[in-house]
C-alpha cells in the first residue's frame, strides 16, 4: 500500500513545489480580498432585516424574510424603473462596445502621430468632468430655445427638440451623451490591444494585395477578438447599471416616466429614511442578475468562441 | 480598378481625419467652457453670459484658489494617494495576473483562484459591513483606508491576464531551460513585453484613485484629510433649494460662485491630463517590442 | 396658542419634585466643574467656516478656537470630536453608517428620525430632568420662542430625548421679489393682488428691457424644485390659500396635507394661464436654481417668489452687471378673500442627544446656557462670539448651536430704531455688524456696493421689514406636523411628492388637464396618503 502510494505522492509534491511560487504570488492578494471583500459579504443579511441603523449591525434587528424584496416589487414606479434601467443599460452596453472599437481602429489608421496623439488625449477629456458639471453644460447645449444642437438641426429643417424634458427623447439623450462622454476612455483598452498586434501581419497582408479596408477587416479586427469578447462579457455585468450619476444629474420630474432608473429610485426612497435593508435587497437583486448574465456569457464565450475570459 | 481604390482610400483618409477631428473638438468644448468661466467676472458667469471666451477677463478666481490652503492640501493628498494606491495596484495586478494567466497544466488551481477573485466583482456586502471591517482593521481615519481596501484591482487583473496569455510560451520555456524561476520569468519576460497593457491598467488605476471621492468623505476623520475629489464634491454640490436650514443659504451663496468652482475643477483635471501623454509613450514602445518579438 | 404640551406639564411636575429633593444643593446652570469634563461630539462643517474663519486664522482648529476656549474656561468642559465631515447630507450619511456599526458618539446632533430610532433602541437617555434642572431661565425662554414644537418633535412617550438646536421659522417664509426700476420705467405700482402680479409679469415680459429684440424675457421665474427658498412657488400658492408640502389644520382641527387643498387647483389653473401667455419658461422643469439665476442676473426676469436672503444670492450679481437695476422684496399677494398667510416650516433641524452611559449629561445643557447667554443674554458678547465683522461664521465653531429665533428681528428693530434716532451706541452685537455693512454700502465705494444684498434685507424698505409684518399681523402658517417621519411616510412620501410635482408641472405646461388635480388627490390618498394622514393625526393628538 505504502509503496504504491509513494510514487504518485512524490510526483504530486514535485508538482506542488513547481507551483509553489504561484501560490505565494497570490497569497497576499487572497488575504486582502478575503478581509475587505468576503468578510463584508456577511452584511448581506441586512437584506432580510428591517434594519434600523441605531440598533447596530449586531443589534436586535427584526427579521423580515423576503419582505424587503416584496416591498420593492410593490413600490409604485419600481417596475417602470426596472424597465428603464434595462433599456438604457442595454443600449449603453452595445454602444460602449461598438463606438470605442470603431474609434480605436480609425485612430490606428491615422498616419500622423501628432494628430493621433492629440485626438487620443482630447477624446478622453470629458471623462474627467463629473456629471454635475456636464449637466449644467448640457442644459445649454441641448436647450430647445437656442441650444447649439437644436440650431444645427434647425438648418436641416428639424423642429426644436426638448432633449432633456421630453419623454420621447430623454432615453436617447442619456445614452448618446454617456457614450460621448466615455468613449474616449474606453478606447484606451482597445488601443492597447491594437498596439500588441505584430506589424509583420500587416506587411504580409499588404504583400498579399489587401487594401486598407481588408487589412482592418482581416488583420486588426481578428487580433482584437479576444479583448472584444472579454470586454463584452465583463460589460454584461452592467445590465442593471444604467449610470446613477448621469441620470441623477440630468433627469427631472418631467421625465421620470422614461428616465427613472433603479438606483435613482432607491436613492429617493432612501432620502427620507436610511433604508439599508431595502438598499441591500436591491443590491443583492442586481448582483444575482449580473451574475446570471456574466455566467451565461462566460459559458457562451467558451462554448462558441472557445475562449475562457479568465 | 486601381484608380478607384486609390480614390476610395484617399476619401477615407480625408473623412477619417474630419470625423476624428470633429469628435476630438466636441470633447474639448466642455473644458474650454469651464476654463473660460474660470477666467471671467463672477457676475457674468452667474448670468450665463460666458460661452467659450472669458467675459470681463480676470484672474481673481485663481488668486482666490491660490490662497485656499484646503485645495492645495487635498491636491497633495490625492497625489500621495495616486502614487501609493497605483503602486500597490500594479504590484498586486502583476503578481496575480501572472499565475492566473497560466494554463491549467502549469497551475492546477488557477481556475479556483480566478473564480475566487472574480466573484468579488459580482457581489458586495454594502457600506455598513465594509465600514465595520475598515474600523476593525484600524484603517478608519487614516490615509490607508483610501488605498488598502481596494489594493487588489480584480477588473485590471482579468484584463492583464488576458494580455499576459498572448506572450508566446516558447519564450517562457526557453527561460526555464536557462534555469530561470517563475519570479524572474515574470519580471524579465512578461512585464517587459506587456508595457502597453501595463500602461493601460496603470491608467485605469490612476484615474480610479484620482476620481474616487466617496471613501474620502466616509473614512477620513477630518476634512483636511480629504483627497481632491472629495474636497471638490463639497464645493460642487447640487443646488438643493428645498430642505434648507435657515442659515444654509450662506454656504449656498458661497459655493455658488461659479468662477471659483470652475477654476478648481480646471486645476483638478490638469495633473491627470499631463500624466496621460506621459503614459502614451508606452503604447508606442509596446509596438516596437512586438515587432522584435516576431 | 395650544394647550400646554405634555412635555411642559411634565417639566413642571418634575421641577417640583426636583426642588423638594435637592433643596440645599441647587444645580448651577453655569457651574464650573472641579475636574475637567471631556465631551465627545461628532460634527459637520461647511465652506463658510473655511472661507470666513479658518482662512483668516490658519493656526486655529476645530478644537482650538474661542468657543472651545470659552467652554473650557467657564465650565471646565473640553470639547473633542470623534470625527468631522464636510457637508450636511454627508453628515447624515456617515452618521447613519456609524450608528449602523454601533459607533454612537457620546453627544450627537441628530434629526427626528435618528432620534426616534435611537430612543426606541434605548441607546440615548431622557433629558427632561437635566434640562429642567440645569437650563437657565433665559435658555428656557429662548428655547420656547418658536413655540413648543421643537420639544414636541423630540418627545417620545412623555420623555424628552433631545435638546432642540432651535432656529427661526420666520426666515424661510416666501416674499415676492420684484425689480422696482422696471416698475418705475413702466409706471406700474408695486403689485398687491394676484391680478397685479400677473399684469406686472406680462408687462415685464413684453417690455424687452435688455433690448435685444428677442422674446426671451420671462414673466415669473420658477426653478425645478418648485418649493425651495429661491424661484419658489410656495408664496404663489399661499395666495390661493394652499400650502404645498406642509400639514395644516382643516376646519375640524384635523391635519391635512396642504397640497391637496382646493386652493391648489386654482393656483395651478392660474399658472397654466400664465404659461399660455408665455410668462413662464417652458424649460423650468429641468432648470435648477443656478440655471434660473442666469435669467434674473442677465436682466431677463424681474419677478419671482423666494426667501429674504435672495438679494445676497443671486440678485447681487444682477446689480453688479447692471448698476441701474434695483430689486425689492414685498409681501406675497392674495388671490382670494381668505386671510393671506405665508407658509413656514420647522426651523429646528437638529436635536442634541446624549448616549445612555454618559456621566455628565448636564454638561451639554450648560453648553446650551453658555452659548445662548454669550450671544443673546443681557451681558452678551455677540460682537465677538457670534458674527464679528471679520469672521462671520464663528458661531458655528460651537458643537451646539441653539439660535435665538428672533435674533434677526431684533437686529432689524435695533436698526429701525437707529434710523429714527441715529444713536449708534445702542446698536450692538450682530446688529452692529450689519450696520457697518449698511454704512459701507451707503458710502458708495466699490467694496460697499458688494453689500447691496445686505441693504436689501436690513435697509429701510428691506425684506426683514416684510417678514416682521407677517409676524405682527399673524400672517404665518406653520407646519403643524413636526414629529419624526411616520411609518408610511418613510416608504411612500417621496413617491407621493414625485407624483405631486409631476402632475403639477404637467398641468402648468398644459400636458394635462386641470382635472388631473382631482385625480392626483385621489391617487395621493390611494397610494398611502390616507394612511399618512391618519398617522400624522395620531401624532398630532398625542402632543396636543
Amino acid at each position: 500500500m505504502q509503496k504504491t502510494a509513494r510514487a504518485p505522492a512524490r510526483r504530486r509534491s514535485g508538482k506542488f513545489r513547481k507551483e509553489l511560487p504561484f501560490h505565494l504570488m497570490l497569497l497576499p492578494a487572497v488575504i486582502l480580498v478575503f478581509i475587505y471583500m468576503y468578510i463584508p459579504l456577511g452584511g448581506l443579511i441586512i437584506a432580510f432585516q428591517k434594519f434600523i441603523p441605531a440598533k447596530g449591525l449586531f443589534g436586535n434587528q427584526k427579521w423580515v424574510g423576503w419582505d424587503n424584496f416584496i416591498y420593492l416589487y410593490h413600490l409604485p414606479g419600481a417596475i417602470s424603473a426596472l424597465k428603464n434601467t434595462v433599456i438604457i443599460a442595454f443600449w449603453k452596453i452595445i454602444l460602449h462596445l461598438i463606438i470605442p472599437i470603431t474609434v480605436s481602429i480609425l485612430l490606428n489608421e491615422v498616419r500622423s502621430t501628432a494628430f493621433r496623439r492629440t485626438a487620443q488625449t482630447l477624446i478622453y477629456l470629458p471623462h474627467f468632468l463629473s456629471w454635475i458639471i456636464m449637466g449644467g453644460i448640457l442644459i445649454d447645449i441641448l436647450s430647445p430655445s437656442g441650444g447649439i444642437v437644436n440650431r444645427l438641426l434647425g438648418l436641416f429643417g428639424v423642429e426644436p427638440i426638448f432633449f432633456l424634458g421630453s419623454n420621447d427623447h430623454f432615453r436617447f439623450t442619456l445614452i448618446f451623451t454617456d457614450v460621448w462622454k466615455e468613449f474616449g476612455f474606453n478606447t484606451i483598452v482597445y488601443l492597447a490591444a491594437i498596439t500588441n498586434i505584430d506589424p509583420n501581419q500587416y506587411e504580409a497582408a499588404t504583400i498579399d494585395g489587401a487594401n486598407r479596408f481588408q487589412r482592418m477587416l482581416y488583420v486588426t479586427l481578428p487580433n482584437m477578438r479576444m479583448i472584444i469578447v472579454l470586454m463584452m462579457v465583463l460589460s454584461l455585468g452592467n445590465v442593471l447599471n444604467a449610470g446613477f450619476d448621469q441620470v441623477f444629474n440630468l433627469y427631472s420630474k418631467q421625465v421620470y416616466a422614461t428616465g427613472d432608473i433603479l438606483d435613482t429610485f432607491i436613492y429617493r426612497i432612501g432620502l427620507i429614511d436610511a433604508q439599508f435593508g431595502v438598499a441591500t435587497a436591491m443590491g443583492m437583486f442586481k448582483s444575482v442578475v449580473s451574475t446570471l448574465f456574466i455566467s451565461t456569457s462566460y459559458y457562451c464565450a467558451y462554448r462558441f468562441a472557445d475562449y475562457r475570459i479568465f | 480598378m486601381v484608380e478607384s481604390k486609390h480614390w476610395a482610400s484617399r476619401l477615407f483618409v480625408v473623412l477619417n481625419y474630419c470625423f476624428l477631428g470633429f469628435l476630438a473638438l466636441s470633447c474639448l468644448i466642455p473644458l474650454i467652457h469651464i476654463f473660460a468661466i474660470s477666467l471671467s467676472d463672477s457676475a457674468a458667469a452667474t448670468g450665463g453670459l460666458v460661452i467659450l471666451w472669458p467675459v470681463n477677463f480676470t484672474l481673481e478666481s485663481y488668486a482666490y484658489v491660490a490662497r485656499r490652503a484646503a485645495f492645495w492640501h487635498s491636491m497633495l493628498v490625492s497625489v500621495m494617494r495616486v502614487l501609493v494606491g497605483v503602486g500597490l495596484n500594479m504590484v498586486f495586478c502583476v503578481v496575480c495576473a501572472y499565475p492566473l494567466s497560466k494554463e491549467k497544466d502549469q497551475f492546477r488551481f488557477r481556475t479556483v483562484y480566478a473564480w475566487y477573485f472574480f466573484l468579488t466583482m459580482l457581489v458586495s456586502g454594502g457600506l455598513v459591513p465594509l465600514y465595520m471591517v475598515i474600523r476593525q482593521t484600524g484603517l478608519m481615519g487614516t490615509f490607508w483606508a483610501l488605498v488598502i481596501p481596494g489594493a487588489v484591482p480584480v477588473y485590471n487583473i482579468i484584463l492583464l491576464l488576458n494580455f499576459f496569455r498572448q506572450t508566446p510560451r516558447e519564450l517562457e520555456e526557453a527561460a526555464i531551460i536557462d534555469g530561470a524561476g517563475q519570479w524572474r520569468i515574470m519580471w524579465q519576460i512578461f512585464v517587459p513585453t506587456s508595457t502597453a497593457a501595463l500602461a493601460t491598467v496603470a491608467l485605469l488605476s490612476t484615474v480610479y484613485h484620482w476620481n474616487e471621492w466617496f471613501n474620502g468623505i466616509l473614512y477620513m476623520k477630518t476634512p483636511d484629510q480629504y483627497p481632491l475629489q472629495s474636497y471638490l464634491r463639497t464645493i460642487v454640490i447640487d443646488m438643493k433649494l428645498t430642505n434648507m436650514g435657515a442659515n444654509d443659504w450662506q454656504a449656498l451663496a458661497l459655493v455658488s460662485d461659479k468662477t471659483v468652482k470652475c477654476a478648481q475643477i480646471f486645476l483638478a483635471s490638469l495633473p491627470i491630463l499631463l500624466a496621460y501623454p506621459f503614459l502614451q509613450r508606452y503604447f508606442v514602445k509596446g509596438m516596437v517590442l512586438g515587432s522584435v518579438k516576431g | 396658542m395650544k394647550k400646554l404640551s405634555v412635555f411642559l406639564a411634565l417639566v413642571l411636575a418634575v421641577s417640583m419634585l426636583a426642588s423638594c429633593g435637592l433643596a440645599e444643593d441647587k444645580p448651577d446652570p453655569f457651574g464650573k466643574y472641579d475636574e475637567p469634563v471631556t465631551v465627545h461630539f461628532v460634527r459637520s462643517t461647511d465652506d463658510t467656516l473655511d472661507a470666513n474663519f479658518f482662512s483668516q486664522h490658519p493656526d486655529k482648529t476645530m478644537t482650538d478656537n474661542l468657543w472651545c476656549d470659552l467652554y473650557r474656561d467657564t465650565l471646565n468642559v473640553i470639547v473633542e470630536y470623534d470625527w468631522i465631515v464636510k457637508g450636511g447630507d454627508e453628515y447624515d450619511q456617515k452618521l447613519n453608517i456609524a450608528l449602523g456599526v454601533g459607533d454612537i458618539p457620546e453627544f450627537v446632533n441628530v434629526n427626528t428620525l435618528q432620534l426616534k430610532q435611537l430612543a426606541e433602541a434605548d441607546l440615548i437617555m431622557p433629558l427632561e430632568d437635566v434640562y429642567d434642572a440645569y437650563a437657565s431661565d433665559f435658555t428656557k425662554k429662548i428655547m420656547l420662542e418658536t413655540g413648543t414644537s421643537p420639544f414636541d418633535a423630540a418627545t417620545i412617550n412623555g420623555h424628552l430625548y433631545g435638546l432642540p438646536n432651535v432656529d427661526s421659522t420666520l426666515m424661510i417664509a416666501d416674499l415676492l421679489w420684484v425689480r422696482t426700476d422696471w416698475l418705475e420705467k413702466l409706471g406700474l405700482p408695486i403689485p398687491t393682488t394676484m391680478e397685479q402680479v400677473m399684469a406686472t409679469a406680462e408687462a415685464f415680459a413684453k417690455a424687452d428691457f435688455d433690448g435685444n429684440g428677442v422674446d426671451d424675457t420671462i414673466g415669473i421665474a420658477i426653478a425645478k424644485d418648485l418649493w425651495g427658498q429661491l424661484f419658489s412657488l410656495r408664496g404663489f400658492f399661499n395666495g390661493f390659500d394652499s400650502y404645498p408640502g406642509i400639514w395644516v389644520e382643516d376646519e375640524n382641527g384635523n391635519l391635512v396635507y396642504g397640497s391637496t387643498l382646493p386652493g391648489t387647483k386654482d393656483a395651478l389653473r392660474t399658472l397654466h394661464e400664465m404659461y399660455e401667455k408665455g410668462l413662464i419658461d417652458p424649460e423650468f422643469g429641468v432648470k435648477d436654481g443656478g440655471k434660473v439665476a442666469e435669467a434674473t442676473t442677465a436682466g431677463k426676469c424681474g419677478l419671482f417668489y423666494g426667501a429674504q436672503w435672495n438679494s445676497i444670492y443671486p440678485l447681487q450679481s444682477c446689480v453688479n452687471l447692471d448698476k441701474d437695476a434695483q430689486w425689492r422684496a414685498v409681501s406675497i399677494v392674495p388671490a382670494t378673500d381668505k386671510p393671506l398667510k405665508a407658509q413656514t416650516d420647522v426651523g429646528t433641524l437638529h436635536w442634541t442627544v446624549v448616549r445612555k452611559d454618559v456621566k455628565h449629561p448636564e454638561a451639554v445643557v450648560k453648553m446650551f446656557n453658555v452659548f445662548i447667554d454669550k450671544n443673546w443674554g443681557p451681558n452678551n458678547e455677540n460682537g465677538i462670539y457670534y458674527a464679528p465683522l471679520d469672521s462671520e461664521s464663528i458661531w458655528k465653531l460651537s458643537p451646539v448651536v441653539p439660535t435665538n429665533p428672533n435674533k434677526n428681528n431684533d437686529a432689524f428693530m435695533d436698526l429701525e430704531q437707529y434710523r429714527k434716532d441715529g444713536d449708534e451706541s445702542k446698536v450692538t452685537g450682530e446688529a452692529y455688524s450689519i450696520l457697518m455693512k449698511l454704512k459701507a454700502f451707503e458710502s458708495g465705494s466699490e467694496d460697499g456696493f458688494a453689500l447691496w444684498g445686505w441693504e436689501r434685507i436690513y435697509g429701510a424698505d428691506g425684506a426683514y421689514g416684510v417678514l416682521i409684518d407677517y409676524q405682527n399681523k399673524g400672517m404665518l402658517q406653520d407646519n403643524l406636523f413636526v414629529g419624526a417621519p411616520t411609518e408610511t411616510m418613510t416608504s411612500r412620501m417621496s413617491t407621493l411628492e414625485d407624483l405631486q410635482d409631476e402632475v403639477f408641472i404637467k398641468i402648468i405646461l398644459g400636458e394635462a388637464d386641470i382635472d388631473a388635480f382631482d385625480k392626483f388627490v385621489e391617487d395621493f390618498n390611494a397610494l398611502g396618503g390616507k394612511d399618512i394622514t391618519e398617522e400624522v393625526n395620531e401624532w398630532y393628538a398625542s402632543v396636543k
